[in-house]
This record gives C-alpha cells, sequence and structure tokens, in this order.
C-alpha cells in the first residue's frame, strides 16, 4: 500500500475534495446553516435536489442536501440538523475550518418537467433546506414558471428554518407562501397559522392540469400530504419528492439507501411518485 | 497473507476461528473454523467482528506511571520496578493480606496460573481473585457441594441428542449465540423447550412453555415443579436410589411449594407449574441451561442448589443430551476458576485450608504457601474502605462499570494506597492507577482458554502486540523474577507442563495435545481423551447430594419510592464494560448510547416517549439513558445492559451479597425513572 | 483450444501462475477449513466443497483501507498490491458471483477502488469431478480466463481469454469428446436448486408470501450477520474512520443489512425497522430486485449462507420453506 500523491483530481471517487467553510448561521436550536467553498475556488456543479457526502476526518461522512441554487456561484450552503455524532461535530465548527466533500451525487428536481408550470412546493420539518435550493433557482428564474406556492410546517415556531429568507418570501411577489406550525407553546409569542402542512392545502386555489407539487419532509409527512393531494385533484405522475435515506458512498455502491431495486442515491433522491409509490418501505 | 487458528475472545462457547492479516500486519477479517466441534463453520456477530478492536488506535502502547496526579510514560523496567517496591513496602507495613490481585476470565490460563502463584508465593497472600465472582461464583458454591464439581456437566453437541431443554435465566440466543442457535435447531427437529425468563428474549419465541415468572423468584418455581413432578410420580426412583443421598430431607422442604403458593410467589399461573413439571417429568433426556439469570442475587447458591435438585430428581445426570448447565460469560473464566485464581482453592479446586495440597505446593514452587483462604473480590473493596486492603494488582478487569454499587467501587479506589492496571485499553479503572501496563491482547500472543463445556483449546498469536505492550505472562514472570521466583519460562506451552504437573484435571495437558480442537478435563494423563460428559458412573463427589433450600426475596424490592425493578445484563452486540466492542465498528453502531427497556404501559403512565432521555434513579445512584419503549419487559421491570460507561447501570445496582458465595445481586434492585 | 493436463502438467501451469501473479489455490487446513491460501502454503485440496470463504473477498476484502486523509485535507488512496492476484479453483457458481459483482461495481460511477484490485487478476476454474468426495461440479463455460475440468487423475484445460490461451500454450492437446461428455453429464443432472430458487422467486416477487412468515424467519435469526458476511454477491458496506497519527485512515468494511442500524438515520427514524422486514429484504434483495435492476438473481447458489447460518435459514432453505408453504 504506498501513497499517491493527490492531483487537482479527486484521485478517487471516495476522496473528498478540501473544502473552507466561509461562514456558519444558527437556523433553529437544532439547526445551523454553512456557507462552503471548495479549496481550489471551484463550483460544485451541482443542480437543485442534489446532495454531498461532507467528510469529517475520524467520524467519516453524512450525505447532506445542498441548500442553495446552483446560480449563487462561489459558494454553496448546507441546512445541517444536529442529529448524530457527525452533526454534532459540525456544529462545534467555525468559519475557516477545513471539511471535506464528495458530489454532487443523485437525481436533481426534474427542472425541464417545471418548466412553464405552476409549482406546489411543500416543506415539512428541515425538508426547507433541501427544497431551498429549487426555491432560491425559481427566484433566479421566475419568468420559467407558472404560479408558485410555497407551503412550509414546522414543529413549533422555534423550529422554522431559514426565518429570513421566508419573510422574504412571505413578502415579495415571487412566492404564494404560507407557514404552520404544528403546536405554539404557550410562552411563545407566534401569530401565523398553526397546525399541520396539510391544513394549509385546504383553501388553495390550483389549477390542477398544469401544477406539479414538490414535496420534500420527514418520512410521516408524505401518506396524509398525498391523500390532499389527491384529493384536491392532482395527478400521481405530477407528483415530485425527495427522499432521505442512509446513503454511505452516493454512488450506488455501499447499499445503505436501497428501496427494493432502486439506490436512493443514484436514482433518487428525488422520484416521481408512481416510481416508489409501488415499492415496499418507500414511503 | 496469514491466517491464524485461534479462539474467539468473547464468551465462553470457545468457537474457533482464523484471524485474517494481510500480511503487511494488518487484520481484514475472520473466518470460522469448519471442523471445530462447536463453532462448525460459524459463528456469533462478536466472532465476526473479533479482529475488529485489536488495532484501534487507543491501545495502550506503553507502560504509564503516575508522577504528579498524571499518568506519563515510562520504561518497563521502571514501571516493573516500582510496582514491586511499592508491594513490598506496603506488605512490610500493613502485611501481605493489604495486597489484593484481580485475576482475568479474559487472559490464557498459563496467565491466570502465573498470577495466582505471584500473589501466593510471590506476595504471601491468597487474596487473588476474578470476576468469576460475579458470574458463576455461586455455580462453584453450588454444585461442588451437591455435585462434587462447579462445571458445566455436559457438552454442548449434547443439544443435539436431547429431548428437552429448560432454559432459566440465559439470554442463551444473545450471549451465547452458538449454544443458542443449537437449541433453535433442536426446537427444529421436535426437541421441546422451557424458557424460565421474565423478559421476552428470542428463545422465548421458540419454547412450547415460557414462564415469565418474577426476577429472584427462581427457587419458588423451582421447588414447584419438583414438588409437583413428585406428586405426578414423575420422580427417578431408581436414580434417587442409587445415585443420590438426602432424598428425604427434600421432600419434606418441597411440601410447602404448593402450585397455589408458587403461583403467589412467581406470579404465575399455577397450572403453568404443573404443566412444566409434567412436560421436564416425561421427557426422556432434559438438559437444564442457566446463566447470570440464576446465579447473581442474594441467594445465587442457593438457586443453584434447586436446579442441581431437578436434575437429580428427575436422573438427567452422566449421560448425553442431560445435565446441570451453567454457561460460562466470558472466553477463559472456567479456566481462570479451575487455574485457582480464587481466594480459598489453588489449580484444579484444591483447597488452600488442606494442608497436604499446600505442601504440594511449596514443593513445586520452592517457597511456603499461606494458609488462610484470602479474600472475595466483592469484599476487597469493603476492605479497602476499612483499610485492610491498601494495594490492588488488577489484570484485565475494570470494576468501575463491572461491579455492583459503582459509588462503592469508586471511593475504595480512590482510598487505596496504590492500584496497579494492567490492561489492553484505557479503562475507567485505569484513571484511577499509579501504574497502568500495556498488555497483547488474544491476538498478539499463545495460550490456552477454556470453555464453557471445560474444553481446553489455544488461542495463537497472528500479530506482534502494539508499541510496547506485552502478553501478560510475560509481564507476570517479570514479577516472579523480582520475587525472586525462577520464571524463566521459553514460552506459555512450558507454563502449560507446570500447570500440569500440580492439577490432576490438566494432568494430561500439552499443548501439542491441543493442536485441532483442545481437550475436555477431567484428562488426568497423556493417553487419556478427555471427559465430554461428567458424573458418568458416580459423581465427582460420590452420590448426588440433594441441598433443600427455601426460597428468600431479593434483599431490595419495589416500593413506594422506587417502585420499578431494575434487571440488569447484556445486549448480544456488546461485551461487558465495552472496552472491546465499543471499539468495534459495527457493533458500537448497532448500539451506541445507553438505554433501559420500559414496558409501554410503565411508560405511558410515566409520560415517557420511545428514545426520549430519562432518569432512572436508585437508592444509590443516577444515571441518564434513553427509554427503549418494549414489551419483552414485563409490566414494573425494567431492564439496562451494563456495557455504558455514559449511563451506567452498576451505578443502580446493589452490592448485597449472596453470603456464601460472594456474588452480588445484580438481577434485582429498586428504582424509578423519570423523564428528562 | 483444448489441452490435456496430467498431475504433472498441473503443477507446472501452478507454477507459471506462480511467477506473475499472487496465486492463490484451495487448500484444507489442519481443522478441516477448506481455504484459498498463497500457493505452496500447505497442500493442494483440489476437490471439496466451495472454498469456504467468498472468492471476491481477493478485490473487496472485508476491512478494505480506502484512503489517508491528511491534516490539512490532501488524501492519498490506497493502492492495490503490485502484483495481481490469480484465483485458482473457482467452481461455476463462484466464477458467476464474480461477474456479477464485476458489473455492480463496474456500473457508474464506477467504483475506482474496486476495479484497480480486479483489474489484472486472473480468475483459473476448476470444474468437472471436482466436488466433494469427487463429486461433479457442472463446467463454467467462461466467467474465467481458462477453466480446468477435472476428469479424475487429469484435467482438460479450455481457455476463454487470451491470457487464458498464453498459459495453456504447450500442454498436450486434448479431446472434444470429453468436454462435449462433461457437458452431457451437467445436462441430464440439471440443476434442481435453480429450479426450487426460481420458483420461490416467482412467490417472492409476486408478494404472496405474507408478513407473518418474514417474522417467523426472523424469528430464528439470532443477527450473527453471517450470511451477508458469506455471500459472495453481497456488496453492502460501512465506511470506518481510524486515527492513525496525524492522518484518518478511511476504511469500507463489511456491512449487513440485517443489522438494525443498517438503514436507521441519526433521528432515528428506520425504512428497515422490524427483523420481519430485514429478513425479507435479505431474500427479497436476491431473488426479487436484483432481477429487477439487473436482470438476474443476486444468489448463484453457491451454498456459502446456507452453511454459515447457525439456524438453518439461509437463502435457499428459506426458498424452499417457501415453496412448501406457498407453493401449492
Amino acid at each position: 500500500m504506498q501513497p499517491r500523491p493527490c492531483p487537482n483530481q479527486p484521485p478517487s471517487v471516495y476522496a473528498p475534495r478540501p473544502c473552507r467553510l466561509l461562514s456558519v448561521t444558527d437556523l433553529t436550536p437544532q439547526e445551523k446553516l454553512f456557507r462552503l467553498q471548495l479549496h481550489d475556488g471551484e463550483e460544485l456543479g451541482h443542480l437543485p435536489g442534489q446532495f454531498v457526502q461532507v467528510s469529517v476526518p475520524g467520524l467519516t461522512e453524512a450525505p447532506i442536501s445542498v441548500a442553495s441554487s446552483p446560480d449563487r456561484h462561489g459558494a454553496f450552503d448546507l441546512g445541517v440538523r444536529r442529529a448524530g455524532r457527525l452533526t454534532t461535530a459540525l456544529h462545534a465548527l467555525r468559519p475557516g475550518a477545513l471539511l471535506g466533500i464528495r458530489g454532487p451525487f443523485g437525481r436533481p428536481f426534474q427542472l425541464d418537467a417545471l418548466a412553464g408550470k405552476d409549482l406546489l412546493l411543500i416543506a415539512g420539518g428541515c425538508g426547507l433546506a433541501p427544497l431551498r435550493s429549487l426555491l432560491q433557482y425559481c427566484e433566479d428564474h421566475r419568468d420559467r414558471f407558472g404560479v408558485l406556492h410555497l407551503l412550509y410546517g414546522a414543529r413549533s415556531p422555534a423550529d422554522l428554518m431559514f426565518k429570513e429568507d421566508l419573510q422574504e418570501w412571505q413578502q415579495g411577489e415571487c412566492f404564494d407562501c404560507r407557514v404552520t406550525v404544528d403546536q405554539v407553546p404557550a410562552t411563545g409569542c407566534y401569530d401565523g397559522a398553526t397546525g399541520l402542512v396539510t391544513g394549509l392545502l385546504g383553501d388553495l386555489d390550483l389549477m390542477p392540469h398544469r401544477t406539479v407539487a414538490v414535496l420534500v419532509g420527514p418520512p410521516p409527512m408524505y401518506r396524509p400530504l398525498l391523500e390532499v393531494l389527491e384529493r384536491k385533484g392532482i395527478a400521481k405522475t405530477s407528483i415530485m419528492l425527495s427522499l432521505e435515506r442512509m446513503m454511505r458512498c452516493g454512488i450506488g455502491k455501499c447499499g445503505h439507501c436501497s428501496i427494493e431495486h432502486l439506490l436512493c442515491c443514484q436514482d433518487g433522491p428525488v422520484f416521481w411518485l408512481p416510481e416508489i409509490e409501488y415499492l415496499r418501505g418507500a414511503l | 497473507m496469514t491466517a491464524t487458528l485461534t479462539t474467539c475472545p468473547y464468551c465462553g462457547t470457545g468457537c474457533m476461528l482464523y484471524l485474517l492479516s494481510d500480511g503487511q500486519g494488518r487484520l481484514v477479517g475472520v473466518e470460522p473454523s469448519a471442523g471445530h466441534p462447536v463453532s462448525r463453520g460459524q459463528l456469533c456477530v462478536k466472532g465476526w467482528n473479533a479482529h475488529a478492536f485489536v488495532q484501534h488506535p487507543d491501545r495502550l502502547k506503553t507502560p504509564l506511571v503516575r508522577r504528579n496526579g498524571t499518568l506519563e510514560p515510562a520504561g518497563w523496567d521502571e514501571a516493573l520496578d516500582l510496582v514491586h517496591q511499592r508491594f513490598r513496602q506496603i506488605s512490610a507495613a500493613h502485611g501481605p493480606d493489604s495486597l489484593v490481585f484481580f485475576s482475568s476470565a479474559k487472559v490464557g490460563n498459563e496467565e491466570n496460573y502465573l498470577l495466582m502463584k505471584l500473589a501466593r508465593v510471590g506476595y504471601g497472600t491468597n487474596n487473588i481473585d476474578h470476576c468469576a465472582r460475579l458470574c458463576h461464583s455461586s455455580t462453584v458454591t453450588g454444585l461442588v457441594e451437591t455435585l462434587g464439581s462447579g462445571a458445566m456437566t455436559n457438552t454442548v453437541a449434547c443439544l443435539d441428542e436431547t429431548d428437552l431443554v429448560l432454559v432459566i435465566g440465559s439470554n442463551t440466543t444473545e450471549q451465547h449465540p452458538l449454544i443458542g442457535s443449537r437449541i433453535l435447531q433442536a426446537t427444529q427437529r421436535g426437541c421441546r423447550l422451557i424458557v424460565a425468563d421474565g423478559r421476552r428474549i428470542k428463545l422465548s419465541r421458540h419454547a412450547d412453555l415460557h414462564l415469565r415468572h418474577r426476577n429472584g423468584t427462581d427457587v419458588a418455581l423451582l421447588n414447584g415443579i419438583m414438588q409437583q413432578i413428585l406428586e405426578l410420580g414423575l420422580e427417578n426412583r431408581a436414580f434417587i436410589e442409587e445415585r443420590t443421598e438426602n432424598f428425604t430431607a427434600l421432600q419434606e422442604s418441597l411440601a410447602a411449594f404448593t402450585p397455589e403458593r408458587v403461583a403467589a410467589i412467581t406470579g404465575l399461573q399455577a397450572d403453568e407449574i404443573t404443566a412444566a413439571a409434567r412436560m421436564f417429568g416425561t421427557a426422556k433426556r432434559a438438559m437444564l441451561l442457566y446463566a447470570m439469570g440464576i446465579t447473581q442475587h442474594s441467594h445465587g447458591v442457593d438457586n443453584v442448589r434447586a436446579v442441581s435438585n431437578l436434575a437429580l430428581l428427575t436422573g438427567n445426570l452422566g449421560k448425553p443430551g442431560t445435565g446441570v448447565n451453567p454457561l460460562r460469560g466470558q472466553n477463559n473464566v472456567q479456566g481462570a476458576c479451575d487455574m485457582g485464581a480464587l481466594p480459598d482453592v489453588l489449580t484444579g479446586y484444591q483447597k488452600v485450608a488442606e494442608p497436604s495440597v499446600r505442601d504440594r505446593f511449596a514443593a513445586a514452587w520452592g517457597r511456603p504457601l499461606p494458609d488462610r483462604p484470602g479474600l472475595m473480590a466483592t469484599h476487597a473493596f469493603d476492605a479497602a474502605l476499612a483499610g485492610r486492603a491498601r494495594a490492588f494488582f488488577i489484570l484485565g478487569e475494570n470494576p468501575v462499570l463491572s461491579e455492583a454499587n459503582q459509588a462503592h467501587v469508586v471511593k475504595a479506589l480512590a482510598a487505596i494506597d496504590f492500584l496497579v492496571v494492567v490492561d489492553i485499553f484505557p479503562t475507567e479503572t485505569s484513571a484511577f492507577a499509579d501504574v497502568v501496563l500495556p498488555a497483547a491482547c488474544y491476538a498478539e500472543k499463545d495460550g490456552t482458554f477454556t470453555s464453557t463445556e471445560r474444553r481446553v483449546q489455544r488461542f495463537r498469536r497472528a500479530l506482534p502486540p502494539p508499541g510496547e505492550a506485552r502478553a501478560d505472562w510475560e509481564i507476570l514472570s517479570a514479577l516472579l523474577e523480582r520475587c525472586g521466583l525462577p520464571a524463566g519460562y521459553p514460552g506459555p506451552g512450558q507454563i502449560m507442563d507446570e500447570i500440569a504437573a500440580v492439577t490432576p484435571s490438566y494432568g494430561g495437558i500439552s499443548y501439542p495435545r491441543l493442536e485441532e480442537s483442545g481437550l475436555q478435563w477431567p484428562c488426568p494423563n497423556h493417553d487419556h481423551p478427555g471427559t465430554p460428559i461428567l458424573h458418568r458412573q458416580s459423581c465427582t463427589r460420590g452420590k448426588g447430594r440433594f441441598s433443600p433450600v427455601d426460597f428468600r426475596p431479593s434483599r431490595e424490592l419495589p416500593d413506594a419510592a422506587y417502585p420499578l425493578l431494575l434487571n440488569t445484563g447484556r445486549t448480544g452486540m456488546h461485551w461487558h464494560t465495552g472496552t472491546m466492542t465499543r471499539r468495534s465498528h459495527l457493533l458500537d453502531r448497532e448500539e451506541h448510547s445507553a438505554f433501559i427497556e420500559i414496558h409501554p404501559e410503565d411508560a405511558a403512565r410515566l409520560s415517557i416517549r420511545d428514545r426520549q432521555q430519562v432518569s432512572v434513579e436508585s437508592r444509590r445512584g443516577e444515571v441518564r439513558v434513553m427509554a427503549t419503549l418494549t414489551d419483552r419487559v414485563p409490566l414494573g421491570q425494567v431492564f439496562m445492559p451494563f456495557h455504558f460507561v455514559e449511563g451506567a447501570a452498576n451505578a443502580l445496582t446493589n452490592n448485597a451479597l449472596d453470603p456464601e458465595s460472594g456474588i452480588p445481586e445484580f438481577k434485582v434492585c429498586a428504582v424509578r425513572i423519570t423523564p428528562c | 483450444m483444448l489441452k490435456r493436463l496430467d498431475r504433472a502438467d498441473l503443477e507446472k501451469l501452478l507454477a507459471a501462475l506462480a511467477t506473475g501473479y499472487r496465486l492463490l489455490t484451495p487448500q484444507r487446513l489442519a481443522d478441516g477449513t477448506r481455504l484459498h491460501r498463497p500457493h505452496g502454503e500447505g497442500a493442494l485440496a483440489l476437490q471439496g466443497e466451495p472454498v469456504q470463504r467468498k472468492p471476491t473477498e481477493a478485490f473487496f476484502p472485508q476491512h478494505d483501507p480506502l484512503l489517508r486523509i491528511g491534516e490539512q485535507g490532501e488524501v492519498t488512496t490506497c493502492d492495490p498490491p503490485d502484483r495481481p492476484v490469480a484465483l485458482f479453483g473457482l467452481n461455476a457458481a463462484d466464477l458467476a458471483c464474480i461477474a456479477f459483482i464485476d458489473r455492480f461495481f463496474a456500473d457508474p460511477p464506477a467504483d475506482d477502488h474496486y476495479l484497480a484490485r480486479r483489474k489484472d487478476a486472473l480468475l483459473v476454474g476448476l470444474t468437472g469431478f471436482a466436488g466433494p468426495g469427487g463429486d461433479f461440479l457442472p463446467p463454467a463455460n467462461g466467467m474465467c480466463d481458462l477453466e480446468l475440468l477435472a476428469l479424475g487423475q487429469n484435467w482438460l484445460g479450455v481457455p476463454w481469454t487470451p491470457r487464458g490461451e498464453a498459459l495453456l500454450e504447450g500442454f498436450p492437446d486434448g479431446e472434444q469428446a470429453e468436454v462435449e461428455e462433461l457437458q452431457e453429464t451437467a445436462r441430464t443432472r440439471g440443476n434442481p436448486a435453480q429450479d426450487l430458487l426460481e420458483k420461490a422467486a416467482g412467490l417472492v416477487a409476486s408478494e404472496v408470501v405474507p408478513d407473518d412468515f418474514w417474522r417467523e424467519i426472523g424469528d430464528r435469526c439470532i443477527l450473527c450477520s453471517g450470511c451477508n458476511l458469506a455471500c459472495p454477491t453481497c456488496t453492502c458496506f460501512c465506511v470506518e474512520d481510524r486515527q492513525e497519527q496525524a492522518a484518518t485512515l478511511r476504511s469500507r468494511v463489511w456491512d449487513s443489512c440485517q443489522f438494525d442500524a443498517f438503514m436507521r438515520e441519526a433521528s432515528g427514524h428506520n425504512p428497515l425497522g422490524t427483523e420481519a422486514l430485514r429478513t425479507r429484504r435479505r431474500i427479497h434483495h436476491k431473488l426479487a430486485a436484483d432481477v429487477t435492476r439487473w436482470g438476474e438473481f443476486g444468489c448463484l447458489l453457491c451454498g456459502r449462507c446456507d452453511r454459515v447460518c447457525p439456524t438453518g435459514i439461509g437463502i435457499q432453505a428459506v426458498a424452499a420453506e417457501i415453496l412448501a408453504r406457498f407453493g401449492a
């Protein structure tokens, strides 16, 4: 086993590229936004909906969705919830820290299929982070889409991610942005909507034939949401969703993200509903 | 690329495996031995990962000596000289019995032998013990009294020939997986299975009868079963007549254990007890298997007596497919006992108190032996707090996590004058040490382990130890020499020759005879083929002795302040205090933090959600762990594994001891739980 | 080209292989285990059950160092050994397994780490009367560089690649009729295990096997993970980091889908959260999912999981049980 010098190109599909942490912003008590730049100044080259493998030496890697649009040049964002050992270590990092990145990986949101359509963009919990890459893309290319509905549900007001962005989206022209929280603590001051994200769909005026729904959220969100969408007349072929799995390699080899014959890291994480709804354990 | 045939370092089942290395000194995997009679080309999850911790970067690589409060690297001679000099000083000032030696069920027979020799004639004390005190001391005491030998009477292979298996207090598929799987295979071919265990363990899903009796009521249950066997006339009269004594006393003692009374004590239905008696009593050949669920009680010896009584009553002894089968926990806990790493016996259970025994060893070793039996490990901590024990030598044990009542142990270790720890990793115990000596692990040295079925077998060096670490036998030889005892053993094989010369049951054991799958003791001479089944014609003690026992409740039961019963034990993924398995990637990933199993109804009452952090308190301590809601535990009982330092079950357990064996009551104490 | 080798010829062939390759041959160890070992270390075991350890280990080992990461994030890969490996004595199932995972790892994006170890390796099949006690093993008909068909005291040598041809150069010619005879033997014997597997696979794929069945099989699993570790087409791995001085060594390690933590996420959510689901996955993946994805069963009937399972629930045992219970 002889060490081999590292050329500019990663020497292996498993070799992380060095990456500098530019800034860290608190999003919620559990979530932070990391702005990163590849060490060689290269663009990440991702598409909305793709993910990267973040490498922390000693703690291996974790798959994290990119939370910014490829058109916001020079850097990219990752929204990270503190859940395990690696993400806890990430949360302790300060700007200037060195990380490793592999990717981008996976099938992105199908932008071609979204062009010219009304979009019903629905995020639950930390699902807003991956969706943000598409939201920014929509902002940057507003003329390519019809009406843009953005629905977001979080557990409590404190759990709302990207509060500044949400404020902009709510006040701006780009989105019809609606936000809800499951519950408001007795001590909280919050004057927005409460209830599950499905509740926001009730009085929404949709044109089902020209609407594509894009869903990103925690696993328990999907089934109830799909029922409401069906009632709203949205065809299954017009529903796209992003699934969360424990991708270890990102290139379809490690097996941790398989859903029957599909591999979430390569065939997904973004799927059309009919591709997966019949598979055991997909939803 | 090399393949080294060796013995698994985890449980007492004694599977053999190949350690595979890449030829450049890196272990790359494990492959089971196809021809070994127990492993048969198979392993459990820990066996498949037996290579994983060996080259972990945390390994101790150099001796450490405490200077100005911190442990600093030191040379071997400096460290060993310091150990010897301090032990001499303390012995001179406070007498040899102020020294305490803990041997280890994880190191080889040869090493246990050397440490027991070092303690007895090097430093002149019988204060030598090891963790068998915490697992099967009740077995040794109980079975020596009733049968004359404190070991598993039969072999693992007997499971292929039996008609019924009664498993009591053993989660066999997790703790002795290759024995547990053999039970499952037996059930597949029609063998009947009775599981007596409060928890819904995997075996219980295959049982013809699952008796979920309350923890700590085994004597009542077993007496109840025996009472019904007599009632139904299913006892083996001929066997009782020919092979046993004291039957009348047993008969009298059982009269009070009617199904109704036993049901009230155990929480079972009366007809379950009768059903068990009928099933067990009518089986042509029945095997009794037990483990910590029987032994780790303040009445552990009584539990063992009751198990033994049941086997004698039904004549299930001395033939294939029967027997009293304590499943020994550690890979070499049988061997550590056989080697006399116990305060009252020398090798082969020869009594220290017996002058003729001492004379024989004195002749062999060239020095007189101390005559008074020494301290049990569990009493040593009391002695430390009383100022009687001043220096501890702890070889490959981690009592801070493994002994009951952690606060008590920590206080004791803080109180003593001098602590030496020999280990492969830094542990919670080595943190208190004045000298830490780095040891080679099983993969880096040669020796023998004795498995639960008394099989003495080889482990072999697959690679060199890390850094300056040395094999325990080398470390102990160096100390023996400092004590002026000749210890120029070229290797462990020569130590085994010395063991064989002083130990009748190991008399025929030598390395050339152990090449393939070992030998089962007793093996008294070089032509003897070994003894798979004990007590064939007569018991080791002559007649099998019925030893009547009465039911005594556990020492601390749930009450209003501490309303839940805490049961402790292990999981299938981890090993004891986790020094090895928590450094094995896959095992650590599968279970990576402390948890407590709570019945969903208890949890609902306490407003505890699944995976929530909870505080668990007993009269002795408090820990915070994650709640796992499961009906595996019965209502009113909670279960915690003791592997995790960050949620140490033994911070809570009760160090109430069995009066005879000195085993703590790990299986029963009272706790309360509150959500964090 | 067809050659006929006697024992001396075979030794000559092995000697030639040993000069250019790290030659691994099947050997019977003292305890009875048949393993691939460096040639010459022990006595050749030319007949017997398949070598116990999966042959794919040569390219995808249980603990496989991938790369080192330095303090500044600089990465150095772990290169394969200088000399490529020659695996001698593979039966048809094992060769099919290697072909299966070759395709898997080469599928874009390709696994360069695997390919570097596999690239120049040489495979030598050993079929014909080379089973336990000289039992018949069906010819592999390819999937290797050269195949030796055991006849008893002699071997027919069939090259399948130019490298194989070069290695057989100079040995006496063989009779085509003898090959035909072996092929005929294979045809008449058929493959009852394959038939059974196909029928069971049909039942699994059409979802007629109820969850209760998977729960029952799961109840018999002691979670040793041996089925996955022994399986030559199991490729799942996890990643382990170890600090070595200032650098981090990143390795991949064989994993098992039977572990609860295999798919468990940091949040606790687990798409394979029960023993029943994991047991179903183990069987369904090989018999149904692989067929959908790769057009082929993931089980090539090597027999290792059935041999290594301590409770008798290897894939062929489970397939037989499925057929017995739901095949009517």
